[in-house]
């Protein structure tokens, strides 16, 4: 495996392991201010992660290793993800040719250890939600490589920092058709992964129409501390996978880079987010596979485009 | 230049897309209007220098015709029947938008092979109007609903269109517009015969359409 | 030949204007008598027209648009003849409905008009050079004569309307496509736009034309009027729709529309020949073949009389399609038996349509004893359906066999034996309703219609014509088909 690490930096996974909670208080008080609130302090959700971590979990007699690896193999593979995700133009700690395969089977090997701990628990909501997940997960996934592939043809790069770089020093330049279906793609991959609006509603908990949040009704105390921790992670990364295909700023001066990057990826995905769970509702589930093989009519389409 | 072209082509093909996947007859009679109005500015964005006439003629007709005349009678039709959505077609919304994506893949692969002589910036029209005609197909196959079998057609119909701007300064502009004037005379026709079998059978669901057998 | 052009524009024009006249009138029978009026008066600028290009060649107008040789020229005589027979027809077919209050004035209004413009539509085909204005027409067939079939509008004639409309639109689009192909494998062709699809600079020039896109756009072409001419598997909407329709509208369909669609075939035939000899000779073949014997299936399940006649044209329309991928001698057969079949399935509709009247359905197995009934129609339709099944005398047995012996000079042996098969078992299969229909113990409760003068004319100059045309062969028709044919297939030579 060949590193470049004259390229490193380590900003990308500091500021995504300290301030991807502070995203969901920043989605929250959008939801609450759009709705005419006033929402909770934007760092409530530090004060849960640490209110969860005092508590001890409870672990059902029928439950085995399986429940107990899934928060942590969890929140393992987002980490690991978020070391080769880069910020917009910043470089990611770790970059190799072809890590965009692993940034997707990464979030798929977390996804499949939340599905087993699901399975694991023997109850039936949970079960549900698991074969919800997987369902979705099966058609969200093939739309995720396929609109990296077409960025990495697009970029002539195969390293997520290498492509993320080309594309916002290119800036506007490089805006195509195919770069916008892309960014739809991607979107709705980011909606559906991080279990949002239209795709799930992340508040409700009646558990017929849940897919994430049923999942993990069995987990408590620092398993469910992982548990969100790792779902900030995760939408933090893929906000900046997001994010980093509009970003236009290309400032040269390394720490402007990283201000306007940190505030861009703190407030695009938030803003958003809070736009579409303030004026939409959720989705019939009958209608969400449909808006996801739309993603992926988008990232072919995209790679049709760009490989012609 | 080349770039709209290539946003006109993916407009369509997802507006293809968005046919195959809707149930909604509202949603698709809008999808078509809006595939008419693209169709109609597709040849504009060809570039002749020697055609300008002729482009602006066949284009204004396509778009009033595709773009307004079809919807405004199909709306007519839909509102005068009261029906909504096509319910349950053969082939379900999620399989549809699969096989339409191995149709648009097999007709790339085929507008590949042909080896057509246009210019190289269309050169993907055709890969689109063969999956146009493709989804046409599939869509009259597979609907039941009489109203949904006209709109296969007019899918069918905008695809053989686009292949025809490619070609169209082979063909006369009398041609073309006799062309046009043809299909809207069909389109009406069916619509007249939609009432006819909502009025005969209370129902226009063309699957339950099976008295006439061997 | 400048002023003979104008024929031309004469003919389109006086049948549009008699279609719109028909809806002046106040009375069925009225327009009834002035149809039959009207098609006459057209009949003699076709026949001047078409004796013009008999002695002095080809004719053509409006700066090439129109043209018309003696393949056009063959084709508007047999229009023309199955117009003709078709509307004196009608005079008295409608004679009940108009009695019982059915068949009012505004049908009538509607049935003149509608009839008219499917004329002018299949004029159109026959005598437009512009391969995109034939296009033109033969979609314009298909729309003017959907409400043909649906005259009465009831369930059944719906059904089969709307059948006949999708299925035949789709067919026609897939023609167009076709269209478009031939007009792109021109691309190197620097001609002045307006010149690029007619018929007769193609042929011209036919070493330039890119073989590929000719040979893809002959498919399209095939499959696309194959459809409206009724070929197997595209066939499924012709025994719906002439089963619907009035007895005088599906006259004309299986009389002549579907020979307009495969008229249009044999102008690519002759374009698509020029980049290779033996393309569309095997797709021919293979198309008639599979289309006799799908039909000859058909046949033998068959019940109802309109569906069986309907099915003999799928099998006739097989037949002519397969005359036409044998070579020069198989086009001359073909177009042979395209005269005759028009003329025999004509009448075979015409006696369907009245034996229906008499007996109320058309189930054969409730058709017995027609003979007994009514002389004239039960022996009319036995005449036509022997002569359907290619019995000895009549001139389809004379047209089939010239075409096994065209199968037999170009070495194509297996088409030839199957379709002997098919024909066989269309035979076997038709006998087996003939008999009773014609000799059976007729129930005696049908009441029987009284046959009017122009009624025997139509069924025993039918007849003759058969007979004749199967015993000798006029010079003038010889010499016809002979041009016609080598139009379609001459380079063959």
């Amino acid at each position: 495996m060949m590193t470049y690490w004259s390229h490193q930096s380590i900003s990308p996974v500091i500021s995504a392991i300290f301030l991807a909670p502070l995203l969901f208080g920043v989605i929250n008080w959008i939801k609450a201010f759009l709705s005419g609130r006033r929402g909770a302090p934007w760092l409530q959700p530090y004060f849960d992660l640490w209110k969860l971590m005092r508590k001890s979990a409870v672990y059902s007699r029928t439950t085995t290793w399986i429940f107990r690896a899934g928060p942590l193999v969890g929140l393992g593979a987002i980490l690991t993800a978020a070391m080769i995700m880069p910020m917009g133009n910043i470089p990611a700690l770790v970059s190799f040719p072809g890590d965009f395969v692993l940034f997707a089977y990464l979030l798929a090997l977390g996804r499949f250890f939340t599905i087993i701990a699901a399975l694991d628990t023997g109850s039936s909501f949970q079960g549900m939600g698991a074969s919800r997940e997987a369902y979705f997960s099966a058609l969200s996934e093939p739309a995720l490589l396929l609109a990296l592939t077409a960025v990495a043809r697009r970029t002539g790069s195969n390293s997520l920092s290498g492509m993320y770089e080309v594309l916002s020093s290119g800036s506007w330049a490089l805006v195509s058709p195919a770069m916008v279906l892309v960014f739809i793609a991607i979107f709705i991959v980011f909606l559906t992964e991080n279990a949002r609006i239209p795709v799930d509603d992340p508040t409700t908990h009646l558990e017929l129409t849940m897919i994430h949040e049923v999942m993990v009704l069995d987990h408590g105390g620092p398993d469910l501390a992982f548990i969100n921790y790792g779902a900030a992670l995760k939408m933090w990364i893929l906000g900046q996978l997001l994010i980093g295909i509009v970003n236009p700023v290309h400032t040269g001066i390394m720490w402007l880079n990283q201000t306007i990057s940190i505030v861009v990826s703190l407030s695009g995905p938030a803003i958003a987010v809070g736009l579409i769970e303030f004026s939409m509702a959720r989705l019939r589930l009958k209608r969400v596979p449909q808006l996801l093989v739309a993603a992926g009519i988008f990232s072919v389409l995209a790679l049709i485009m760009e490989l012609r | 230049m080349n770039n709209w072209i290539d946003l006109l082509i993916i407009l369509l093909i997802l507006s293809n897309f968005v046919m195959l996947g809707s149930s909604r007859l509202a949603v698709c009679i809008r999808t078509l209007a809006i595939q008419g109005i693209l169709l109609g500015i597709l040849p504009l964005m060809i570039d002749r220098q020697d055609l300008v006439l002729h482009t602006t003629l066949v284009s204004i007709g396509a778009l009033i015709i595709k773009g307004i005349v079809f919807p405004w009678l199909l709306f007519k039709v839909l509102r005068r029947i009261g029906i909504r959505r096509e319910i349950e077609p053969f082939v379900g919304y999620v399989p549809s938008l699969f096989i339409g994506l191995a149709g648009l893949i097999v007709s790339l692969y085929i507008g590949s092979k042909l080896d057509f002589p246009a210019p190289e910036s269309v050169a993907d029209v055709i890969p689109l109007s063969l999956f146009s005609i493709l989804a046409g197909l599939f869509l009259l196959t597979t609907r039941k609903k009489a109203l949904s079998m006209v709109m296969g057609y007019l899918v069918l119909e905008n695809g053989i269109y686009a292949f025809g701007s490619v070609v169209l300064n082979k063909v006369p502009v009398i041609v073309e517009l006799g062309v046009l004037l043809d299909a809207l005379v069909a389109v009406f026709i069916m619509g007249i015969a939609t009432y006819h079998i909502n009025r005969e059978f209370d129902h226009i669901d063309v699957n339950r359409l099976d008295n006439l057998k061997g | 030949m400048h002023n003979a052009g104008h024929l031309i524009w004469i003919i389109l024009v006086v049948s549009v204007a008699f279609g719109g006249i028909c809806r002046i009138f106040r009375s069925p029978r009225k327009i009834l008598s002035f149809m039959c009026a009207g098609v006459l008066v057209v009949t003699v600028p076709v026949l001047t027209l078409v004796v013009y290009t008999f002695y002095y060649g080809a004719v053509s107008s409006a700066g090439q648009w129109f043209y018309i040789d003696s393949l056009s020229a063959f084709h508007l005589v047999v229009m023309m003849l199955v117009f003709c027979m078709s509307t004196f027809y009608g005079y008295h077919y409608f004679d009940e409905k108009i009695d019982e209050g059915i068949f009012t004035t505004r049908l009538a209004r509607r049935y003149g008009s509608l009839w008219f413009a499917s004329l002018t539509a299949m004029t159109l085909v026959l005598v437009s050079n512009n391969l995109g204005i034939m296009w033109v027409g033969m979609e314009t067939t298909t729309l003017v004569t959907a409400f043909l079939i649906n005259l009465y509008s009831n369930k059944t004639a719906v059904e089969a309307m709307w059948k006949y409309l999708i299925i035949c639109s789709v067919g026609i689009a897939f023609a167009f496509m076709g269209t478009l192909l031939v007009a792109a494998s021109a691309y190197t062709l620097e001609t002045h736009v307006a010149d690029v699809l007619l018929w007769t600079k193609l042929v011209k020039v036919g070493e330039v034309l890119n073989p590929a896109l000719l040979k893809t756009g002959f498919v399209f072409i095939l499959v696309g009027y194959g459809t409206k001419a009724g070929l197997a598997p595209m066939h499924t909407w012709l025994p719906d729709a002439h089963s619907q329709a009035p007895a005088p509208v599906s006259a004309i369909f299986s009389g002549f529309m579907l020979n307009a669609a495969l008229y249009c075939i044999m102008r690519y035939i002759s374009l698509v020949d020029l980049v290779s000899e033996t393309f569309s000779q095997e797709l021919l073949v293979l198309f008639g073949i599979g289309t006799i014997i799908i039909s000859a299936a058909f046949i033998l399940s068959q019940h109802d009389l309109k569906r069986l006649l309907a099915y003999h044209s799928v099998e006739h329309l097989g037949i002519i399609t397969l005359g036409l991928g044998l070579g020069p001698a198989g086009i001359f057969a073909a177009l042979f038996h395209t005269l005759n079949h028009s003329v025999c399935k004509s009448l075979g509709f015409f006696c369907a349509g009245r034996l229906g009247q008499i007996y109320g359905t058309y189930d054969m197995r409730q058709i017995s004893g027609s003979m007994h009934l009514s002389f004239l129609w039960g022996g009319g339709l036995m005449g036509s359906l022997l002569a359907l099944i290619g019995l000895a005398p009549f001139a389809l047995f004379m047209s089939e066999l010239l075409i096994v012996k065209a199968a037999l000079e170009t070495d194509t042996i297996w088409a030839m034996v199957l379709f002997l098969a098919g024909s066989s078992i269309v035979f076997v299969g038709a006998l087996k309703h003939i008999i009773p229909i014609a000799w059976g113990k007729p129930s005696t409760d049908h009441v029987c219609l009284k046959s009017m003068l122009t009624d025997k004319v139509l069924v025993l100059g039918a007849l003759a014509l058969l007979l004749m045309l199967g015993l000798w062969m006029p010079d003038v028709l010889h010499e016809i088909l002979y041009r016609a044919a080598y139009i379609v297939g001459g380079h063959h030579n």
